[in-house]
């Protein structure tokens, strides 16, 4: 009685108590997230490929390459070309130098061409390595590559042009931002979505790789299916208050990066192919858009879902009924929600292809009735454990009041890492794997370490004797209490007792922390295959060192003083 | 007891000589394995790229091994009630054929594990990066805690004796470094350094001779590497000899690697911890020297 009279007072016991009680309700209300390898399905680990680059070249000089032009001088916000003989009209749109002006004369053909020089240089690299290109940084100037590229042979594709990546360290940075990271990890995100499937799990590890997490899907269905684009498709609305088709997505020849303009309005540009061009122009005079764009709203649809819906603005509806027009934009609105609408509408625009080029590391699949047998076999090893372990206590201490204790910690500490994973699992999409339930049984083979490092400094404090097993923790104690001068057992609140206890915390938290750090390359490692090992293991080191321990020492202290 | 006298009866210096050889032997073998295939231990499939298919055992083993005769087969072996298929690198477009196969036969019942060159890349990378790493962060929080340069790096060197010394056992007994064997290793710079800092948290914070302060660790010591020991011996049962027992049962491959590695390393951290640790703090406590014994931090 008095027993549980004293504990119930001492706050790390109680606070003991209440997280343990915590993590049973959290088990009991969440439940418990199974990995890939424990429930079956198949996994994909991709390499986001792209570098951000620093580079010395000139607008002019490769305009003047690209155009094979006598001179090209810039004016105000824009470049004048001049090339001797005659160009295809369509030059300039597919140089992807939209809206540029041509006028032929006296057999030089001069084109202007309203553009700044970083977009010049964009551009050049864009087509280039038929990649996307965005500018990332100012002063200086960054421009991220989303395609696998080197220094050197971003210098080879620059040297044509007179031109080549800036030196210096940083002027040519492997990786991409984490911006473009994140936008590639939510086309992918809804993109899965999108095909309605259940139970996925997208993650990027190293702002380099993401692992993507199909449960319940054989592998080669899943590489089509992230593979596979999406249905896009453009429709009119007709007179007859129906839409009708126009063009779909094999038309759309590029997509740009989603371009705030500076009245703070966001829009899509996009090029149509020459004969989508003339499609797009053909529909929308049958339709009757030219004449009347708002009773004739454009629309478009990705997997039969509507992802944008607008008229034709004024002014190009006025082109369209002369020439076809191949570069449109599609405006969403203003302000922070235009800007969202743009960039996904900008990944539908481009059938939920990915914004980066992402080369398969590695894949596989793993078997549901195989996962079900491990999750079978480690919950036997883990009792197991917990048996070799109780063994070896009980055959050290002879003492069922210091087994009990022991063993019923140890599997607490299981109970609380366990809380703490049924909660991460709704944060953070933490799942219980073969690994992460590896390092639960390695938690319960030092956990108990650590606490007979407690038990023995409380019963043998002071001195050194070497353990003689055969005489009992009583007699023991007795006599390492007398030698320490209190002359009876330790009394759990006595000085000797808590400067035992303090310096058995040192020696644990030590232990505690090194194993912890040295876990913590591991979360990082491997492209995640061990992170839910090194994870439960710190946090189980955490719980542990910070609730379970103290308590322990309270508690059995507490045992071996009284009775 | 033997270790117990040899602890406190012979003179440090003359028992140093056993874990120093013991080093050598460790670094010997470790430095042929090098020479030989240009990395210090045997790596496994995940460091080489290659493809691992697991698949429910309907046929004989020849049988499969016909069947995936035009991919580069390494190996076909028996798991218990399973085979496993190893494949050395192939292009993506022969893995594709390989997985498409596969899964029309077997379905969701095979399992699959692909790493492409990449990957393994990657990997190789992040030990050369990783495993440094983890040692200093440890060695750091060693420092830490004693705050006194001999006794850490005693600690640490006895650390680094652990991990040399099951590094140099996966060359003997033919285990391939993979990423479980990595992990083990990670996970012995965590281990070994317990029974390290409770010996000299002991020796350096109680009263009586260094001799005996060390044998009294002792006991505690050897129980904390016991109870890891045990723990680590279910999971050797479980993963490696259990299916062979109940037949619906599969090795688990990734269990059984890390737990051969770290009992190894366990086992010599039991020697590195009493016997090169508990050595150097009775030579360095017993040195000739002006200040007093039971150092103060």
């Amino acid at each position: 009685m008095s027993l549980l009279e004293d504990l119930s007072k001492d706050r790390r016991v109680v606070l003991y108590a209440v997280v343990l009680a915590l993590a049973i309700i959290l088990i009991g209300t969440l439940g418990l997230k199974f990995g890939l390898d424990l429930q079956g399905g198949s996994y994909l680990q991709l390499q986001l490929e792209g570098a951000v680059a620093q580079v010395d070249v000139t607008p002019e000089k490769i305009l003047e390459v690209q155009f094979n032009a006598s001179s090209v001088q810039k004016l105000g916000n824009a470049y004048v070309v001049m090339v001797p003989g005659k160009v295809k009209a369509t030059l300039p749109d597919d140089l992807g130098y939209s809206g540029s002006k041509m006028v032929e004369q006296n057999n030089i053909t001069k084109i202007t061409i309203t553009a700044i020089d970083t977009d010049i240089i964009t551009n050049y690299l864009k087509k280039s390595m038929d990649a996307d290109v965005k500018i990332v940084g100012v002063a200086p100037v960054q421009y991220e590559i989303r395609t696998n590229v080197t220094r050197e042979s971003l210098n080879a594709i620059l040297a044509p042009v007179g031109g080549k990546v800036s030196t210096g360290e940083n002027a040519f940075v492997e990786g991409l931002t984490v911006e473009t990271v994140d936008e590639t990890k939510k086309v992918l995100d809804s993109k899965l979505n999108r095909l309605g499937m259940q139970d996925i799990r997208v993650r990027v590890v190293d702002n380099k790789y993401i692992l993507i997490d199909l449960a319940g899907m054989d592998v080669a269905t899943a590489q089509d299916v992230v593979g596979k684009p999406g249905k896009f498709e453009i429709r009119i609305q007709a007179d007859n208050n129906q839409t009708i088709h126009v063009l779909y997505g094999d038309a759309v020849a590029s997509v740009d990066i989603p371009q705030g303009d500076r009245s703070g309005g966001w829009g899509v540009p996009f090029t149509l192919s020459e004969e989508g061009a003339a499609v797009f122009q053909k529909a929308s005079i049958d339709a009757g858009a030219v004449k009347n764009p708002d009773a004739h709203p454009i629309s478009m649809y990705l997997d039969k879902d509507e992802v944008f819906s607008a008229p034709l603005a004024a002014e190009l509806a006025g082109s369209l009924s002369k020439v076809p027009v191949r570069t449109l934009e599609a405006r969403v609105g203003s302000g922070d929600a235009g800007s969202t609408k743009a960039k996904e509408l900008y990944i539908h625009l481009r059938e939920g292809a990915l914004p980066v080029n992402v080369a398969i590391v590695g894949s596989g699949q793993v078997s549901a009735a195989l996962g079900k047998q491990f999750k079978i076999q480690m919950v036997i090893a883990g009792l197991i454990a917990l048996l070799a372990v109780a063994a070896m206590v009980f055959y050290r201490y002879r003492e069922r009041r210091i087994v009990l204790p022991m063993v019923a910690t140890s599997f607490s500490e299981v109970v609380m890492m366990l809380g703490i994973w049924s909660l991460g699992g709704i944060w953070f999409g933490w799942q219980l794997d073969l690994a992460s339930l590896a390092g639960i049984i390695m938690v319960i083979g030092t956990g108990v370490d650590q606490l007979v490092i407690i038990t023995d400094e409380l019963i043998r404090g002071g001195e050194a004797v070497p353990a003689a097993s055969d005489r009992s923790i009583k007699e023991r104690a007795a006599e390492a209490a007398e030698k320490s001068g209190v002359g009876k057992a330790v009394a759990a609140s006595s000085k000797v007792y808590l400067g035992r206890l303090s310096r058995a915390f040192t020696i644990i938290i030590g232990a505690a922390a090194t194993t912890a750090v040295a876990m913590l390359p591991l979360l990082y490692m491997g492209f995640g295959a061990l992170t839910g090992f090194a994870l439960i293991i710190i946090v189980g080191v955490i719980l542990g060192t910070a609730i379970a321990r103290p308590a322990y020492g309270r508690i059995i202290g507490h045992i071996l003083a009284g009775n | 007891m033997e270790l117990e006298d040899i602890v406190s009866k012979y003179p440090p210096k003359q028992i140093m000589l056993i874990p120093v050889v013991i080093i050598v032997l460790a670094l010997i073998s470790l430095g042929v394995t090098y020479l030989n295939t240009g990395s210090p231990v045997k790596l496994g499939v995940e460091f080489t790229g290659g493809t691992l298919v697991t698949v429910p055992a309907t046929e004989s083993e020849d049988a499969v091994s016909a069947e995936y005769d035009k991919y580069p087969l390494v190996d076909v072996r028996n798991i218990g009630n399973r085979y496993m298929v190893q494949f050395g690198p192939m292009s993506d477009s022969e893995y594709s054929d390989l997985a498409k196969q596969t899964v029309s036969k077997y379905g969701t019942n095979a399992e699959i594990r692909h790493m492409g060159p990449i990957y393994s890349k990657e990997l190789q990378a992040q030990v050369v990066r990783y495993l440094p790493l983890s040692f200093l962060l440890m060695a750091a929080v060693v420092f830490v805690v004693f705050r006194e340069l001999m006794v850490s790096l005693l600690v640490v060197i006895s650390a680094l004796a652990d991990i040399l010394t099951a590094a140099a056992s996966m060359n003997v007994t033919g285990v391939q470094l993979s990423l479980g064997t990595v992990a083990a290793l990670l996970m012995l710079i965590g281990y070994s350094v317990d029974t390290d800092i409770l010996l000299s948290m002991r020796v350096l914070k109680r009263k009586g001779t260094t001799e005996e302060k060390i044998v009294g660790a002792m006991g505690t010591g050897f129980m904390m590497t016991g109870t890891t020991i045990a723990a680590v011996f279910s999971l050797i049962i479980v993963s490696n000899f259990l299916y062979l027992i109940i037949p619906s049962f599969t090795r688990m491959d990734i269990i059984a690697d890390m737990t051969t590695v770290l009992i190894f390393g366990l086992a010599a951290d039991i020697f590195n911890t009493w016997v090169t640790n508990a050595q150097g703090l009775r030579w360095y406590m017993n040195r000739p020297r002006k200040s007093a014994r039971g150092l103060k931090r």
